[in-house]
């Protein structure tokens, strides 16, 4: 299975009639396997329909080149027969004669007895023989595409290349052409490039998923296997649990590149005032209890007290939404799972050690892992208990659900099975999924259980799809939840920004660490703008019984940044090798953890009995993690994937551009 | 209520129920042209107008002869009107045939060549805005005969809305069927028969029925200037020397007909050939 296609750095540029240009693609790098189906899909304008002209011959690159079985595309030809999204059948000849039209001139070494068999089966391969005398106008909209592909399919072309070829067709119809070019392509093993709208569409039909980005100058976003296996029927691949992470993650990028576009068009200037470097920030979050801090500021007015008179916050739908938007640099700040500042900066993002920093602890605790019901009326109690069914039921898939690589969530959950002698890669299967779509995963069984902040957890007890196995004040109670972090470049371009921030943020901790005030928060994270959810699914835990509390916002050791607990998050996002770990970790530490905002935001709140820990931190397997020598803490670990050391080379700080 | 008039529907007389159905189709248009002939009538009558009124057009001898004669024959120049009529249309057939010719042939030429619509476009905008009877003076000096003459007349105005409008014809084949053709790598001569010349057939036909109008306008035109050649154009000059002021009446009476009849003509053809609802 040699290459197919090739299209290599392919670049197109459209003169436009006010004499300027418009770079409608650039760098594009795609190959395509014979036999195998591939769709483009993206926004309108990303020139997904260009970069198929491009492949038919019909648009040449301006820079760049296609190729079919090595050689170059020049111009158009019947070896790559297209299928366009208006049909584009001669209205003036009969359904037999369109297709006859093209077998006649392609297929001319045949006799005409031979043309005229192959004119006929394929009308009949499209279920069109009782039409096959009536001109185009005559047909449905559906027929007439039909009509299309059995032209297209007639002459034989080595790759099909298909226009949206079912988007103007209602819903009911497009579906039975899916199915019914879905078959012929399994049966006669067509190569097809398709460009679609349609999410669902391309899953089911395609091989491969190629998502554009937004012009000018698309690029390819990302390229997604679809790993359901032939021969797919309709109805059936909503089944495969494959099928809805990929669509959320091609919906992910469809939003995303219109989010981007519309926070682009939003950014403005950093407007400086009242001695602050920038005044209006975008800050995001994810809709979460502990989101709490960041809610209550907006809403109860601490950004503008502390001088921050234009904050908007973005809300994101899942963690990747906060790296993309801290990487790309739209969003000023934004809550953070705690180990993702240290994530970024040892290149847990694209393998491009990215510099960010954290000066408050925004949240502990509120984490939880839930399993599904089931799992309870099978008497799994324990953590043991797990472990024991997963030994008898090794021959089943066991899916577990958490939100990011960096979260606490993922590396409570993996510690915890570790702890209980459970390899956290090989025993289970760990996916990622944004926190809003636990419930329903797990209610629909294509994940067994999953760890997540609240309400998820308490809303699956609730509704009775699932229970809270382990809480994780008992594994780790007060560790670090979600921090506040921004990128380097940026808290060294704004350092009283910084510091406004960490001090508006502070003051709404300590508001929602009030017990008088939960009803209001409740109230507020409610809302649609927030979490959305019912506020009966909503526990501060607001601590009544001198025990561990659920929610920690506020109080001695809660929001100072601690270099012990970060080196901790490093130590175990290296142990399951989503980085190495990092033989600067002492300079690392140094440059993530900022104390020294923490201490000047507070002594500037009056806070200047704020204790903090210090020492050891305890877990509930009995470790004691050390903070001095994290290398012999990894060697001395069984369970874990391999580690590898590594110098992480970081760029001196250099503020960012204002 | 649905009952009753269920009845009183299908107890009307059969010329009623006709009128009353075809009323818009049928009335109004004999109203108005009922109107019309009593307003000239009375304009007529009155002496407003010095042209004689539609009842003295009736009663005069000279044309009635020829209302109810249009087929006699004396000599060439003294024939009914109907056989006058024949002559100047064999000349509008052989000129108009001349101007569909040429005009479709270059118009796909000027349609397919970007460089050959630049360079002729000029020209042809420049001489489509010549008025027929200014032709008639430079194609007697260059053809020195009446009836070729003639016959260029009427080709040299009939033939710019055929050749423009095929042009565009041609020009705007959709996209679709030209990227059909280009992928399917058709030859010339399937694409001129199978996607051009269907593609582009409304337009013709949409300059072809401007023309013919124009053509026959122009047959007029350029015999009452050619003096002497046989054909209802001369017939008019011809009356209007002797005064025959009736006489001119009928025959504009025909040459309206005429005119109608060969519109409603093309429009036919181009209803059967090439359906506007594509």
């Amino acid at each position: 299975m040699g290459v197919f296609v090739a299209v290599d750095q392919v670049e197109k540029v459209f003169d436009l009639t006010n004499g300027g240009q418009y770079l409608a693609l650039k760098g594009i790098d795609l190959t395509i396997q014979k036999g195998e189906f591939i769709s483009l899909i993206g926004h309108s304008g990303c020139g997904k329909s260009t970069l198929l002209n491009m492949i038919a011959g019909l648009d040449l690159p301006t820079s760049g080149v296609v190729t079919l079985e090595g050689q170059r595309v020049r111009q158009p030809g019947p070896d790559r027969m297209v299928v366009f999204q208006n049909y584009s059948l001669l209205p003036w000849l009969s359904v037999r004669e369109n297709i006859a039209l093209a077998v006649d001139e392609v297929l001319d070494h045949l006799t005409p007895a031979e043309r005229r068999q192959i004119v006929e089966s394929h009308i009949d391969l499209v279920g069109l023989r009782p039409h096959a005398h009536k001109p185009p106008t005559m047909l449905s909209g559906g027929q007439k595409q039909r009509v299309a592909i059995a032209r297209a399919l007639a002459i034989q072309p080595k790759l099909l290349l298909l226009d949206e070829p079912f988007g103007a067709l209602d819903a009911l119809t497009r579906g039975n052409l899916q199915e019914q070019l879905m078959k012929i392509c399994e049966a006669q093993q067509v190569t097809a490039v398709m460009v679609t709208h349609d999410v669902d569409e391309a899953v089911l039909l395609s091989d491969r998923i190629v998502m554009l980005t937004n012009g000018p100058g698309s690029k390819i976003g990302g390229i997604l296997e679809v790993d359901i296996p032939r021969p797919r029927q309709r109805m059936a691949v909503v089944e495969h649990p494959s099928y809805y992470s990929l669509r959320s993650e091609i919906i992910y990028f469809l939003n995303q590149q219109k989010r981007v576009k519309q926070l682009q068009a939003r950014r403005k200037p950093a407007i400086a005032r009242h001695g602050l470097e920038k005044t209006n920030l975008e800050i995001g979050f994810v809709p979460l209890t502990a989101c709490a801090p960041i809610a209550i500021a907006y809403e109860k007015g601490f950004f503008a007290h502390h001088g921050l008179e234009e904050v908007s916050l973005v809300r994101e739908s899942s963690w990747r939404g906060i790296v993309d938007g801290i990487a790309a640099g739209y969003l000023d700040a934004a809550q953070m799972p705690a180990g993702m500042p240290v994530w970024f900066t040892c290149g847990g993002h694209e393998e491009q050690p990215l510099p960010v920093v954290s000066a408050l602890t925004l949240s502990r605790n509120g984490n939880g892992i839930t399993l599904k019901k089931e799992f309870a009326e099978q008497g799994i109690r324990t953590l043991s208990d797990f472990h024991r069914y997963l030994l008898q039921t090794r021959d089943r898939p066991h899916r577990l659900g958490m939100v990011h690589a960096s979260s606490m969530h993922n590396l409570l959950l993996r510690y915890w099975l570790a702890a209980g002698g459970i390899h956290p890669d090989q025993d289970v299967h760990l996916q990622t999924i944004p926190p809003a779509q636990m419930v329903a995963d797990l209610r629909s069984g294509s994940i067994d259980g999953y760890c997540v902040g609240d309400p998820w957890n308490l809303r699956a007890a609730k509704e009775g799809v699932g229970f809270t196995i382990a809480s994780d004040i008992d594994i780790w109670a007060g560790h670090p939840g979600k921090v506040l972090g921004v990128r380097e470049d940026w808290a060294m371009a704004y350092p009283n920004t910084h510091i406004a921030l960490v001090k508006a943020l502070l003051d709404a901790c300590r508001y929602c660490a009030d017990p008088a005030h939960s009803e209001e928060i409740k109230q507020i994270l409610s809302r649609k703008a927030y979490v959305a959810t019912n506020p009966e699914y909503l526990e501060l835990g607001v601590d009544q019984k001198g025990g561990p509390v659920h929610h920690l916002f506020f109080g001695d050791g809660v929001n100072r940044p601690s270099r012990t607990e970060h080196l901790w998050m490093m130590t175990q996002i290296a142990r399951w090798g989503t980085i190495p770990f990092p033989r600067n970790w002492v300079e690392i530490l140094e440059r993530v953890c900022r104390v020294s905002v923490f201490s000047t935001a507070a002594r500037e709140l009056g806070l200047l009995d704020i204790k903090y820990r210090t020492g050891p931190i305890q877990l509930f397997d009995g470790t004691t993690f050390n903070a001095d020598d994290p290398i012999s803490y990894l060697n001395s670990l069984k369970i874990k994937h391999e580690v590898y050391m590594a110098e992480i080379p970081l760029n001196l700080p250099v503020p960012r551009a204002a | 209520m649905a009952v009753a008039s269920v009845r009183r529907n299908g107890n009307a007389h059969p010329l009623t129920k006709f009128l009353r159905q075809q009323g818009a189709d049928f009335y109004l248009p004999m109203i108005g042209v009922i109107g019309f002939l009593v307003v000239w009538q009375i304009l007529s009558s009155t002496k407003i107008l010095s042209l004689p009124g539609p009842i003295q057009v009736f009663a005069d001898e000279r044309s009635r002869y020829l209302i109810f004669h249009p087929f006699y024959y004396n000599s060439p120049l003294d024939q009914g009107l109907a056989r006058q009529t024949l002559i100047s249309l064999t000349r509008v057939a052989q000129g108009y045939g001349l101007a569909a010719i040429v005009g479709i042939t270059l118009g796909i030429l000027v349609g397919t060549s970007k460089a050959l619509n630049k360079s002729l476009d000029p020209i042809f905008q420049f001489l489509r805005m010549v008025a027929p009877l200014a032709w008639v003076p430079i194609s007697l000096a260059a053809l020195r005969q009446n009836e070729p003459a003639a016959i260029f007349v009427i080709f040299i105005t009939s033939i710019w809305p055929i050749l423009i409008n095929t042009a565009v014809g041609v020009r705007e084949i959709p996209q679709d069927y030209k990227n059909v053709s280009r992928v399917l790598r058709l030859s010339k001569k399937t694409f001129f028969l199978k996607i051009l010349l269907p593609s582009a057939l409304p337009y013709i036909f949409t300059g072809l029925r401007i023309a013919i109008g124009l053509a026959w306008l122009a047959i007029i035109a350029a015999e009452i200037v050619m003096s002497g050649v046989a054909g209802i154009g001369f017939f008019i000059w011809d009356a209007y020397q002797q005064n025959y002021v009736t006489e001119i009446i009928v025959a504009v009476v025909y040459i309206g007909a005429i005119g109608l009849i060969l519109d409603r003509l093309v429009g036919f053809l181009q209803s059967k050939i090439a359906p506007a609802n594509r």
